[in-house]
Protein backbone atom coordinates (compact mmCIF):
# COMPACT_ATOMS: atom_id res chain seq x y z
CA UNK A 1 0.00 0.00 0.00
CA UNK A 2 3.05 2.42 0.81
CA UNK A 3 4.83 1.31 -1.75
CA UNK A 4 1.64 2.28 -4.22
CA UNK A 5 1.32 6.13 -2.66
CA UNK A 6 4.94 6.56 -3.06
CA UNK A 7 4.70 5.42 -6.99
CA UNK A 8 1.52 7.72 -7.52
CA UNK A 9 2.96 10.57 -5.49
CA UNK A 10 6.74 9.93 -8.02
CA UNK A 11 3.96 10.13 -11.10
CA UNK A 12 1.85 13.12 -9.79
CA UNK A 13 5.62 14.63 -8.82
CA UNK A 14 6.48 14.23 -12.24
CA UNK A 15 3.30 15.56 -14.34
CA UNK A 16 3.05 18.46 -11.93
CA UNK A 17 6.96 19.72 -12.73
CA UNK A 18 6.07 20.84 -15.76
CA UNK A 19 4.35 24.03 -13.23
CA UNK A 20 7.16 24.78 -11.00
CA UNK A 21 5.95 25.77 -7.50
CA UNK A 22 7.01 24.89 -4.27
CA UNK A 23 4.98 22.15 -3.37
CA UNK A 24 3.63 19.64 -5.20
CA UNK A 25 0.20 17.95 -5.22
CA UNK A 26 -0.52 15.50 -2.59
CA UNK A 27 -1.17 11.81 -3.35
CA UNK A 28 -4.93 10.89 -4.25
CA UNK A 29 -6.50 9.08 -1.28
CA UNK A 30 -9.05 6.26 -1.79
CA UNK A 31 -12.26 7.55 -0.60
CA UNK A 32 -13.42 6.60 2.66
CA UNK A 33 -9.90 5.23 3.81
CA UNK A 34 -8.52 6.32 7.30
CA UNK A 35 -5.64 9.09 6.97
CA UNK A 36 -2.39 8.01 8.51
CA UNK A 37 -1.56 10.12 11.52
CA UNK A 38 0.87 12.62 11.43
CA UNK A 39 4.32 11.93 12.90
CA UNK A 40 4.58 15.14 14.57
CA UNK A 41 2.64 16.18 17.79
CA UNK A 42 -0.39 18.85 16.40
CA UNK A 43 0.62 21.65 19.03
CA UNK A 44 4.05 21.31 17.16
CA UNK A 45 2.40 21.24 13.23
CA UNK A 46 0.04 23.51 14.34
CA UNK A 47 2.64 26.15 15.21
CA UNK A 48 4.44 25.70 11.73
CA UNK A 49 1.60 26.12 10.21
CA UNK A 50 1.18 29.52 12.26
CA UNK A 51 4.80 29.93 11.42
CA UNK A 52 4.92 29.64 7.64
CA UNK A 53 1.60 31.05 6.86
CA UNK A 54 1.99 34.03 9.28
CA UNK A 55 -1.21 33.24 11.09
CA UNK A 56 -3.55 29.97 11.19
CA UNK A 57 -6.80 33.02 11.40
CA UNK A 58 -8.36 34.92 9.17
CA UNK A 59 -10.99 37.62 10.36
CA UNK A 60 -13.78 39.04 9.04
CA UNK A 61 -16.24 42.95 9.13
CA UNK A 62 -19.45 42.59 10.90
CA UNK A 63 -22.26 39.97 10.01
CA UNK A 64 -20.02 39.60 6.93
CA UNK A 65 -18.52 36.58 5.68
CA UNK A 66 -16.96 37.73 2.69
CA UNK A 67 -13.02 37.34 2.18
CA UNK A 68 -10.57 40.16 2.12
CA UNK A 69 -7.46 40.81 -0.28
CA UNK A 70 -5.47 40.31 3.33
CA UNK A 71 -7.28 36.90 3.85
CA UNK A 72 -7.27 35.27 0.71
CA UNK A 73 -3.39 35.98 0.92
CA UNK A 74 -3.22 34.33 4.10
CA UNK A 75 -5.14 31.52 2.90
CA UNK A 76 -3.34 31.22 -0.38
CA UNK A 77 -0.54 30.27 2.26
CA UNK A 78 -2.37 28.35 4.49
CA UNK A 79 -3.65 26.40 1.29
CA UNK A 80 0.08 25.79 0.32
CA UNK A 81 1.02 24.12 4.10
CA UNK A 82 -1.99 21.72 4.00
CA UNK A 83 -1.39 20.89 0.65
CA UNK A 84 2.26 20.10 1.71
CA UNK A 85 1.18 18.28 4.88
CA UNK A 86 -1.52 15.97 3.04
CA UNK A 87 -2.04 13.76 6.18
CA UNK A 88 -2.98 16.26 8.77
CA UNK A 89 -6.19 16.72 8.52
CA UNK A 90 -8.19 20.46 9.91
CA UNK A 91 -11.05 22.05 11.40
CA UNK A 92 -11.93 25.13 9.73
CA UNK A 93 -13.71 26.46 12.75
CA UNK A 94 -16.13 29.62 12.38
CA UNK A 95 -16.51 32.22 14.91
CA UNK A 96 -19.21 35.37 15.29
CA UNK A 97 -18.45 37.97 17.73
CA UNK A 98 -21.24 38.00 20.19
CA UNK A 99 -23.27 40.74 18.74
CA UNK A 100 -25.72 38.62 17.25
CA UNK A 101 -28.25 35.91 18.42
CA UNK A 102 -26.84 32.56 19.58
CA UNK A 103 -28.49 30.42 16.63
CA UNK A 104 -27.88 33.53 14.23
CA UNK A 105 -23.99 33.59 15.50
CA UNK A 106 -23.82 29.59 14.62
CA UNK A 107 -25.06 29.96 11.09
CA UNK A 108 -23.01 33.34 11.12
CA UNK A 109 -19.88 30.94 11.98
CA UNK A 110 -20.68 28.52 9.58
CA UNK A 111 -21.23 30.89 6.69
CA UNK A 112 -17.72 32.10 7.22
CA UNK A 113 -16.25 28.85 7.85
CA UNK A 114 -17.70 27.37 4.45
CA UNK A 115 -15.96 30.54 2.66
CA UNK A 116 -12.92 29.60 4.16
CA UNK A 117 -12.84 25.38 3.36
CA UNK A 118 -14.23 26.38 -0.14
CA UNK A 119 -11.28 28.68 -1.04
CA UNK A 120 -8.78 26.37 0.62
CA UNK A 121 -10.20 23.45 -1.82
CA UNK A 122 -10.43 25.77 -4.77
CA UNK A 123 -6.97 26.58 -3.64
CA UNK A 124 -6.04 22.62 -4.15
CA UNK A 125 -6.68 21.37 -0.48
CA UNK A 126 -8.07 17.85 -0.36
CA UNK A 127 -11.95 18.31 0.67
CA UNK A 128 -11.63 15.45 2.58
CA UNK A 129 -8.69 17.02 4.96
CA UNK A 130 -10.87 19.71 5.98
CA UNK A 131 -14.40 19.26 7.97
CA UNK A 132 -15.81 22.77 9.63
CA UNK A 133 -17.15 23.32 12.96
CA UNK A 134 -18.63 26.35 13.87
CA UNK A 135 -18.45 27.91 17.49
CA UNK A 136 -20.89 30.66 17.03
CA UNK A 137 -19.91 32.91 20.00
CA UNK A 138 -19.66 30.61 22.45
CA UNK A 139 -15.12 30.69 21.94
CA UNK A 140 -14.80 34.86 21.82
CA UNK A 141 -10.80 35.15 21.50
CA UNK A 142 -10.71 37.47 24.00
CA UNK A 143 -11.52 37.10 28.29
CA UNK A 144 -12.99 40.61 27.63
CA UNK A 145 -16.89 41.74 26.34
CA UNK A 146 -16.68 45.26 25.19
CA UNK A 147 -16.76 47.01 21.72
CA UNK A 148 -12.99 46.71 21.13
CA UNK A 149 -13.19 43.25 21.19
CA UNK A 150 -15.44 42.64 18.34
CA UNK A 151 -13.36 42.26 15.40
CA UNK A 152 -10.75 39.71 17.29
CA UNK A 153 -13.51 37.52 17.69
CA UNK A 154 -15.13 37.92 13.81
CA UNK A 155 -12.80 35.01 12.41
CA UNK A 156 -11.99 31.45 11.16
CA UNK A 157 -9.32 29.88 13.02
CA UNK A 158 -7.56 26.69 10.84
CA UNK A 159 -7.26 23.84 13.76
CA UNK A 160 -5.11 21.10 13.42
CA UNK A 161 -6.48 17.81 14.49
CA UNK A 162 -5.46 14.21 14.49
CA UNK B 1 -66.80 30.51 31.88
CA UNK B 2 -63.49 31.82 33.37
CA UNK B 3 -63.79 33.38 35.99
CA UNK B 4 -62.49 37.08 35.19
CA UNK B 5 -65.16 37.47 32.22
CA UNK B 6 -67.70 38.12 35.36
CA UNK B 7 -66.96 41.85 35.65
CA UNK B 8 -68.95 41.81 38.66
CA UNK B 9 -66.09 39.94 40.64
CA UNK B 10 -63.50 42.35 39.54
CA UNK B 11 -61.70 44.45 41.81
CA UNK B 12 -60.03 47.29 40.56
CA UNK B 13 -57.03 47.66 41.94
CA UNK B 14 -57.60 51.20 43.28
CA UNK B 15 -59.99 50.07 45.86
CA UNK B 16 -58.84 49.14 49.60
CA UNK B 17 -58.33 45.56 49.34
CA UNK B 18 -55.47 45.76 46.81
CA UNK B 19 -54.51 48.97 47.02
CA UNK B 20 -50.76 47.39 46.70
CA UNK B 21 -51.41 46.14 43.54
CA UNK B 22 -48.33 47.10 41.09
CA UNK B 23 -50.69 48.03 37.87
CA UNK B 24 -54.13 49.52 36.93
CA UNK B 25 -55.37 46.81 35.45
CA UNK B 26 -58.53 45.12 36.97
CA UNK B 27 -56.91 41.96 39.17
CA UNK B 28 -59.04 39.36 40.88
CA UNK B 29 -58.58 39.68 44.63
CA UNK B 30 -57.97 35.89 46.38
CA UNK B 31 -58.45 35.66 50.10
CA UNK B 32 -56.15 33.15 50.92
CA UNK B 33 -55.92 32.11 54.94
CA UNK B 34 -54.36 29.51 56.72
CA UNK B 35 -55.17 25.87 55.78
CA UNK B 36 -56.38 24.08 59.07
CA UNK B 37 -55.33 21.10 60.57
CA UNK B 38 -58.06 18.43 61.95
CA UNK B 39 -55.25 17.71 65.04
CA UNK B 40 -52.08 19.46 65.27
CA UNK B 41 -49.80 16.57 64.84
CA UNK B 42 -45.61 16.51 64.93
CA UNK B 43 -44.52 15.40 61.44
CA UNK B 44 -41.05 15.31 60.34
CA UNK B 45 -42.03 18.37 58.04
CA UNK B 46 -42.84 20.21 61.50
CA UNK B 47 -46.54 20.26 62.91
CA UNK B 48 -49.21 20.03 60.99
CA UNK B 49 -50.80 23.32 61.71
CA UNK B 50 -47.29 25.03 60.98
CA UNK B 51 -47.61 23.59 57.41
CA UNK B 52 -51.50 24.78 56.92
CA UNK B 53 -49.92 29.14 57.31
CA UNK B 54 -47.01 28.16 55.28
CA UNK B 55 -49.08 26.56 52.33
CA UNK B 56 -51.27 29.48 52.80
CA UNK B 57 -48.44 31.51 52.54
CA UNK B 58 -46.64 29.67 49.23
CA UNK B 59 -50.17 30.05 47.96
CA UNK B 60 -51.13 33.73 48.39
CA UNK B 61 -47.06 34.94 47.58
CA UNK B 62 -47.37 32.67 43.85
CA UNK B 63 -50.82 34.16 43.26
CA UNK B 64 -49.53 37.77 43.95
CA UNK B 65 -46.80 37.74 41.34
CA UNK B 66 -49.31 36.99 38.75
CA UNK B 67 -50.21 39.82 36.71
CA UNK B 68 -54.46 39.44 37.01
CA UNK B 69 -54.47 38.20 40.94
CA UNK B 70 -54.10 40.30 43.98
CA UNK B 71 -53.84 38.19 46.88
CA UNK B 72 -54.51 38.68 50.73
CA UNK B 73 -51.87 36.74 52.88
CA UNK B 74 -53.20 34.63 55.51
CA UNK B 75 -52.30 36.88 58.36
CA UNK B 76 -54.64 39.15 57.42
CA UNK B 77 -57.47 36.60 57.35
CA UNK B 78 -59.88 34.56 59.74
CA UNK B 79 -59.12 31.14 60.66
CA UNK B 80 -61.77 28.98 60.25
CA UNK B 81 -62.48 25.13 60.89
CA UNK B 82 -61.51 21.96 58.24
CA UNK B 83 -65.13 21.05 58.29
CA UNK B 84 -65.94 24.20 56.16
CA UNK B 85 -63.25 23.41 53.54
CA UNK B 86 -65.86 21.53 51.94
CA UNK B 87 -68.49 24.10 52.42
CA UNK B 88 -67.25 27.59 53.01
CA UNK B 89 -69.02 29.87 55.00
CA UNK B 90 -69.19 32.32 51.97
CA UNK B 91 -70.45 35.69 53.86
CA UNK B 92 -67.66 35.90 55.93
CA UNK B 93 -65.50 35.69 53.14
CA UNK B 94 -67.30 38.47 51.88
CA UNK B 95 -66.71 40.98 54.07
CA UNK B 96 -62.86 40.68 53.20
CA UNK B 97 -63.15 42.30 49.71
CA UNK B 98 -62.24 39.22 48.24
CA UNK B 99 -63.29 37.86 45.05
CA UNK B 100 -62.48 34.26 45.53
CA UNK B 101 -60.95 32.13 48.87
CA UNK B 102 -58.74 29.57 49.22
CA UNK B 103 -59.68 26.92 51.77
CA UNK B 104 -58.41 23.31 52.37
CA UNK B 105 -56.85 21.21 55.16
CA UNK B 106 -53.93 19.39 56.36
CA UNK B 107 -54.12 15.95 57.70
CA UNK B 108 -51.81 13.71 59.11
CA UNK B 109 -51.89 10.45 58.03
CA UNK B 110 -51.24 6.93 59.90
CA UNK B 111 -48.25 6.21 57.16
CA UNK B 112 -46.16 9.21 58.28
CA UNK B 113 -47.31 11.29 54.85
CA UNK B 114 -49.62 14.32 54.97
CA UNK B 115 -53.19 14.65 52.82
CA UNK B 116 -52.75 18.74 51.70
CA UNK B 117 -56.31 19.59 49.85
CA UNK B 118 -56.85 22.74 48.93
CA UNK B 119 -60.32 24.16 47.01
CA UNK B 120 -60.53 27.86 45.32
CA UNK B 121 -64.32 28.93 45.64
CA UNK B 122 -65.97 31.94 43.89
CA UNK B 123 -67.40 34.15 46.68
CA UNK B 124 -70.30 35.65 44.76
CA UNK B 125 -70.98 32.82 42.49
CA UNK B 126 -70.47 30.39 45.42
CA UNK B 127 -68.86 27.95 43.90
CA UNK B 128 -66.05 26.22 43.39
CA UNK B 129 -63.79 27.01 40.63
CA UNK B 130 -60.57 24.24 40.90
CA UNK B 131 -59.44 21.55 43.25
CA UNK B 132 -56.09 19.94 44.15
CA UNK B 133 -55.67 17.10 46.51
CA UNK B 134 -52.13 15.32 47.21
CA UNK B 135 -50.22 12.83 49.42
CA UNK B 136 -47.26 13.68 50.23
CA UNK B 137 -44.19 13.20 52.35
CA UNK B 138 -44.30 16.37 55.12
CA UNK B 139 -41.22 17.60 53.98
CA UNK B 140 -42.70 18.15 50.03
CA UNK B 141 -45.56 20.31 51.77
CA UNK B 142 -44.23 23.58 49.47
CA UNK B 143 -44.00 21.76 46.14
CA UNK B 144 -48.23 20.95 46.91
CA UNK B 145 -48.58 24.21 47.83
CA UNK B 146 -47.22 25.32 44.04
CA UNK B 147 -49.05 22.99 42.44
CA UNK B 148 -52.42 24.09 44.30
CA UNK B 149 -51.31 27.58 42.96
CA UNK B 150 -50.88 26.43 39.74
CA UNK B 151 -54.20 25.23 39.60
CA UNK B 152 -55.75 27.86 40.34
CA UNK B 153 -53.59 30.49 38.52
CA UNK B 154 -55.59 28.34 35.33
CA UNK B 155 -59.19 28.72 37.29
CA UNK B 156 -58.76 32.00 37.16
CA UNK B 157 -57.22 33.48 33.97
CA UNK B 158 -57.56 29.77 32.10
CA UNK B 159 -53.81 29.86 31.67
CA UNK B 160 -51.75 27.80 34.16
CA UNK B 161 -49.39 29.03 36.33
CA UNK B 162 -45.68 28.87 36.54
CA UNK B 163 -45.46 28.28 40.48
CA UNK B 164 -44.15 23.87 39.85
CA UNK B 165 -41.70 24.59 37.08
CA UNK B 166 -38.46 24.39 36.00
CA UNK B 167 -35.74 25.94 34.10
CA UNK B 168 -33.22 23.74 32.05
CA UNK B 169 -30.27 26.68 30.99
CA UNK B 170 -26.84 25.87 30.13
CA UNK B 171 -24.28 26.53 33.70
CA UNK B 172 -20.93 27.78 32.73
CA UNK B 173 -18.09 27.53 34.32
CA UNK B 174 -13.66 27.96 33.00
CA UNK B 175 -13.03 30.81 31.07
CA UNK B 176 -14.92 33.04 28.88
CA UNK B 177 -12.18 31.53 26.43
CA UNK B 178 -12.62 28.37 27.18
CA UNK B 179 -15.92 27.76 29.02
CA UNK B 180 -16.80 24.71 30.53
CA UNK B 181 -20.74 24.15 29.56
CA UNK B 182 -23.25 21.72 31.06
CA UNK B 183 -27.06 21.53 30.82
CA UNK B 184 -28.45 22.27 34.52
CA UNK B 185 -32.20 22.43 35.50
CA UNK B 186 -34.01 24.07 38.32
CA UNK B 187 -37.09 24.82 39.70
CA UNK B 188 -37.67 28.43 38.73
CA UNK B 189 -37.65 29.75 42.23
CA UNK B 190 -33.74 28.87 42.09
CA UNK B 191 -34.09 25.04 44.38
CA UNK B 192 -33.51 21.89 42.83
CA UNK B 193 -30.63 22.54 40.83
CA UNK B 194 -29.36 19.22 38.73
CA UNK B 195 -26.70 19.01 36.03
CA UNK B 196 -27.75 16.64 33.27
CA UNK B 197 -24.27 16.72 31.41
CA UNK B 198 -20.35 16.38 32.53
CA UNK B 199 -19.01 19.37 31.17
CA UNK B 200 -16.62 17.62 28.94
CA UNK B 201 -18.31 18.67 25.69
CA UNK B 202 -20.07 21.92 25.04
CA UNK B 203 -23.48 21.99 24.96
CA UNK B 204 -25.71 24.76 24.09
CA UNK B 205 -29.74 25.84 24.03
CA UNK B 206 -31.43 22.68 26.05
CA UNK B 207 -35.63 22.83 25.99
CA UNK B 208 -37.30 21.18 27.59
CA UNK B 209 -40.34 18.86 25.75
CA UNK B 210 -44.03 20.07 26.70
CA UNK B 211 -44.36 17.11 29.02
CA UNK B 212 -41.37 17.58 30.73
CA UNK B 213 -39.83 13.85 29.69
CA UNK B 214 -37.15 14.69 27.13
CA UNK B 215 -34.77 17.50 26.98
CA UNK B 216 -33.36 18.27 23.36
CA UNK B 217 -30.07 20.08 23.27
CA UNK B 218 -27.12 20.86 20.91
CA UNK B 219 -23.69 19.26 21.64
CA UNK B 220 -20.31 20.11 19.95
CA UNK B 221 -19.59 15.99 20.99
CA UNK B 222 -17.71 13.35 18.31
CA UNK B 223 -17.21 15.49 14.76
CA UNK B 224 -20.28 17.73 13.51
CA UNK B 225 -22.17 20.17 16.51
CA UNK B 226 -25.37 18.27 16.13
CA UNK B 227 -28.81 18.54 18.03
CA UNK B 228 -29.39 14.98 20.75
CA UNK B 229 -32.46 14.17 22.87
CA UNK B 230 -32.03 12.67 26.37
CA UNK B 231 -34.58 12.47 29.19
CA UNK B 232 -35.16 14.88 31.97
CA UNK B 233 -32.79 13.05 33.98
CA UNK B 234 -29.99 12.61 31.65
CA UNK B 235 -30.57 8.98 30.44
CA UNK B 236 -30.89 7.77 27.26
CA UNK B 237 -29.17 10.31 25.38
CA UNK B 238 -28.86 10.12 21.84
CA UNK B 239 -28.81 12.23 18.57
CA UNK B 240 -31.90 13.29 17.21
CA UNK B 241 -30.74 13.40 13.38
CA UNK B 242 -27.49 12.02 12.06
CA UNK B 243 -26.91 14.90 9.30
CA UNK B 244 -23.93 15.93 6.92
CA UNK B 245 -24.44 19.83 8.55
CA UNK B 246 -24.43 20.95 11.83
CA UNK B 247 -28.10 20.88 13.57
CA UNK B 248 -29.20 23.60 16.30
CA UNK B 249 -31.86 25.82 17.78
CA UNK B 250 -34.28 23.06 18.31
CA UNK B 251 -37.80 23.84 19.22
CA UNK B 252 -41.01 21.07 20.03
CA UNK B 253 -44.15 21.00 18.94
CA UNK B 254 -46.80 22.07 21.40
CA UNK B 255 -47.62 18.21 21.60
CA UNK B 256 -44.09 16.62 21.82
CA UNK B 257 -44.40 15.18 18.71
CA UNK B 258 -42.14 17.13 16.82
CA UNK B 259 -38.67 18.67 16.71
CA UNK B 260 -38.23 22.01 14.21
CA UNK B 261 -34.50 23.22 14.23
CA UNK B 262 -32.07 24.58 11.75
CA UNK B 263 -29.45 22.55 9.31
CA UNK B 264 -26.50 24.62 8.22
CA UNK B 265 -24.16 22.84 5.65
CA UNK B 266 -22.29 24.75 2.71
CA UNK B 267 -22.54 28.09 4.44
CA UNK B 268 -26.55 27.87 3.89
CA UNK B 269 -28.87 27.11 7.16
CA UNK B 270 -32.57 26.57 6.63
CA UNK B 271 -35.00 24.85 8.92
CA UNK B 272 -36.35 21.51 9.04
CA UNK B 273 -38.81 19.31 11.23
CA UNK B 274 -39.25 15.95 12.26
CA UNK B 275 -40.57 13.20 14.24
CA UNK B 276 -39.14 14.18 18.00
CA UNK B 277 -37.92 10.41 18.19
CA UNK B 278 -36.63 10.28 14.82
CA UNK B 279 -36.89 9.80 11.46
CA UNK B 280 -36.70 11.82 7.94
CA UNK B 281 -36.14 15.67 8.43
CA UNK B 282 -38.71 17.64 6.01
CA UNK B 283 -37.23 20.93 4.73
CA UNK B 284 -39.38 24.06 5.19
CA UNK B 285 -37.34 26.96 3.91
CA UNK B 286 -35.12 27.00 1.12
CA UNK B 287 -33.56 30.38 1.04
CA UNK B 288 -29.36 30.80 0.02
CA UNK B 289 -29.81 32.96 3.46
CA UNK B 290 -29.94 31.73 7.30
CA UNK B 291 -33.42 30.45 8.39
CA UNK B 292 -33.08 29.39 11.91
CA UNK B 293 -34.12 29.75 15.63
CA UNK B 294 -38.30 28.54 14.64
CA UNK B 295 -40.79 28.20 17.83
CA UNK B 296 -44.11 26.87 17.31
CA UNK B 297 -47.57 28.74 17.95
CA UNK B 298 -49.45 27.19 20.79
CA UNK B 299 -51.70 25.04 18.29
CA UNK B 300 -48.94 23.83 16.37
CA UNK B 301 -50.22 25.36 13.19
CA UNK B 302 -47.49 28.37 12.87
CA UNK B 303 -43.44 28.67 13.08
CA UNK B 304 -42.17 32.02 13.88
CA UNK B 305 -38.49 32.25 12.99
CA UNK B 306 -35.03 34.27 12.14
CA UNK B 307 -34.31 35.03 8.81
CA UNK B 308 -31.59 37.10 6.79
CA UNK B 309 -33.09 37.00 3.58
CA UNK B 310 -33.59 40.21 3.37
CA UNK B 311 -30.17 41.06 3.86
CA UNK B 312 -30.30 41.66 7.84
CA UNK B 313 -31.83 38.95 10.31
CA UNK B 314 -35.60 39.92 10.81
CA UNK B 315 -38.74 37.85 11.77
CA UNK B 316 -40.78 35.45 9.33
CA UNK B 317 -43.63 33.67 10.32
CA UNK B 318 -44.81 30.58 8.09
CA UNK B 319 -47.48 27.98 8.43
CA UNK B 320 -45.77 24.52 9.86
CA UNK B 321 -45.78 22.67 6.39
CA UNK B 322 -43.28 25.91 5.49
CA UNK B 323 -46.10 27.73 3.13
CA UNK B 324 -47.30 31.15 3.61
CA UNK B 325 -43.88 32.58 4.73
CA UNK B 326 -43.87 36.28 5.56
CA UNK B 327 -42.13 38.89 7.12
CA UNK B 328 -43.68 40.59 10.50
CA UNK B 329 -41.00 42.57 11.73
CA UNK B 330 -39.86 45.91 9.90
CA UNK B 331 -37.85 48.18 12.72
CA UNK B 332 -34.04 49.04 12.52
CA UNK B 333 -31.47 46.61 13.48
CA UNK B 334 -31.99 43.12 13.36
CA UNK B 335 -34.50 40.63 14.80
CA UNK B 336 -33.93 36.74 16.18
CA UNK B 337 -34.38 34.09 18.75
CA UNK B 338 -38.38 34.78 18.60
CA UNK B 339 -40.53 32.99 21.02
CA UNK B 340 -44.48 32.10 20.70
CA UNK B 341 -45.91 32.25 24.16
CA UNK B 342 -48.56 29.99 24.66
CA UNK B 343 -51.63 32.06 25.09
CA UNK B 344 -50.82 32.97 21.25
CA UNK B 345 -51.09 36.39 21.72
CA UNK B 346 -47.36 37.49 21.66
CA UNK B 347 -43.88 37.05 20.33
CA UNK B 348 -41.07 37.53 22.19
CA UNK B 349 -37.77 38.16 20.37
CA UNK B 350 -34.25 39.73 21.36
CA UNK B 351 -33.75 42.57 18.92
CA UNK B 352 -30.34 44.59 18.45
CA UNK B 353 -28.20 47.34 17.15
CA UNK B 354 -24.87 48.81 17.80
CA UNK B 355 -23.45 46.09 20.89
CA UNK B 356 -27.45 46.28 22.43
CA UNK B 357 -29.20 42.92 22.64
CA UNK B 358 -32.77 44.03 24.11
CA UNK B 359 -35.55 41.67 24.87
CA UNK B 360 -39.35 42.59 23.15
CA UNK B 361 -42.68 41.32 22.53
CA UNK B 362 -44.85 42.06 19.34
CA UNK B 363 -48.30 40.57 17.95
CA UNK B 364 -48.13 37.92 15.80
CA UNK B 365 -49.13 40.29 12.83
CA UNK B 366 -45.72 42.37 13.54
CA UNK B 367 -47.93 45.19 15.16
CA UNK B 368 -47.76 46.56 18.67
CA UNK B 369 -44.02 46.18 19.43
CA UNK B 370 -43.06 47.03 22.62
CA UNK B 371 -39.12 46.85 24.57
CA UNK B 372 -39.11 44.39 27.84
CA UNK B 373 -35.58 44.95 28.69
CA UNK B 374 -32.73 47.39 29.17
CA UNK B 375 -29.79 45.21 29.85
CA UNK B 376 -26.60 45.83 27.83
CA UNK B 377 -27.33 42.27 26.12
CA UNK B 378 -30.28 40.50 27.30
CA UNK B 379 -31.53 37.69 24.73
CA UNK B 380 -32.80 34.15 24.28
CA UNK B 381 -36.39 34.79 25.88
CA UNK B 382 -38.77 32.06 27.10
CA UNK B 383 -41.82 31.93 27.86
CA UNK B 384 -43.55 30.76 31.41
CA UNK B 385 -46.77 28.10 30.37
CA UNK B 386 -48.84 31.35 32.56
CA UNK B 387 -47.87 33.52 28.84
CA UNK B 388 -47.08 36.42 31.73
CA UNK B 389 -43.38 35.94 32.32
CA UNK B 390 -40.49 35.46 30.21
CA UNK B 391 -36.72 33.94 30.87
CA UNK B 392 -33.72 35.35 29.51
CA UNK B 393 -30.06 35.73 29.62
CA UNK B 394 -28.31 39.01 30.52
CA UNK B 395 -24.48 38.95 29.26
CA UNK B 396 -22.43 41.69 31.46
CA UNK B 397 -20.03 44.33 30.04
CA UNK B 398 -16.69 44.00 30.21
CA UNK B 399 -16.76 40.45 32.61
CA UNK B 400 -18.78 38.71 29.68
CA UNK B 401 -20.44 36.72 32.24
CA UNK B 402 -24.05 36.05 31.96
CA UNK B 403 -26.84 35.10 33.95
CA UNK B 404 -30.30 33.56 33.66
CA UNK B 405 -33.40 36.42 34.41
CA UNK B 406 -37.29 36.26 35.09
CA UNK B 407 -39.72 39.49 34.07
CA UNK B 408 -42.96 40.36 33.75
CA UNK B 409 -43.76 40.99 30.26
CA UNK B 410 -46.76 43.87 31.89
CA UNK B 411 -43.29 45.57 33.70
CA UNK B 412 -41.23 45.62 36.27
CA UNK B 413 -37.53 44.51 36.82
CA UNK B 414 -36.23 41.78 35.75
CA UNK B 415 -35.19 39.11 38.69
CA UNK B 416 -32.33 37.01 38.94
CA UNK B 417 -33.07 33.46 38.95
CA UNK B 418 -30.42 32.45 42.19
CA UNK B 419 -27.79 29.41 40.58
CA UNK B 420 -24.47 28.22 41.86
CA UNK B 421 -22.38 30.54 39.04
CA UNK B 422 -23.12 32.31 35.60
CA UNK B 423 -25.77 30.68 33.42
CA UNK B 424 -27.10 31.40 29.65
CA UNK B 425 -29.71 29.82 27.17
CA UNK B 426 -32.07 29.22 29.31
CA UNK B 427 -35.82 27.39 28.61
CA UNK B 428 -38.88 27.14 30.68
CA UNK B 429 -40.72 24.19 31.49
CA UNK B 430 -44.29 23.56 30.42
CA UNK B 431 -46.80 23.73 32.99
CA UNK B 432 -47.31 21.10 35.92
CA UNK B 433 -49.42 18.06 34.81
Amino acid sequence: MTRVLILAAALLAASASAQPGPYYPPPPLPPGAPLPGPVLAIPVLQADLKAKAGTDTVRFGRDSYGLTPQSLAVLTAQAQWLIAHPYVRANVEGHADGRQTRAYALALGERRAAAVRNYLIASGVPPQQLDIVSWGKERPATAAAHDATWLQNSRVVISLKQ
Amino acid sequence: MRFRDSAFLLVLASTPAAAQAPSSSAQLVVAVPPLPTPRNVDTEGGQTGVIGIQIAQTIASDLRSSNSIMSIAPDKLPVYSPVQAGAPVYQNWLRTGAGAVVVGYVQARDDGRITVACYLYDIKQRREMSRKGFVVPPGEWRRAAHRCADAFHAGITGMPGHYDTRIAYVAETGTRTAPVKRVAVVNWDGTDHRYLTRGETTVLSPRISPDGERIAYMSFTGGTPHIRVMDSDGENDRPLVQAIGMSFAPAFSPDGRRIAFSLAAEGNTDIFVMNSNGGMPQRLTRTPGVDTAPSFSPDGSKIVFESDRGGIPQLYVMNADGSGQQRISFGGGSYGSPAWSPKGDLIAFTRWSGSALRIGVMSPDGSGERAITSGWQDEGPSWAPDGEFLVFQRTQQGSGLSAVYTVSTAGGEPHRVLLPGSGSDPSWSGASQ
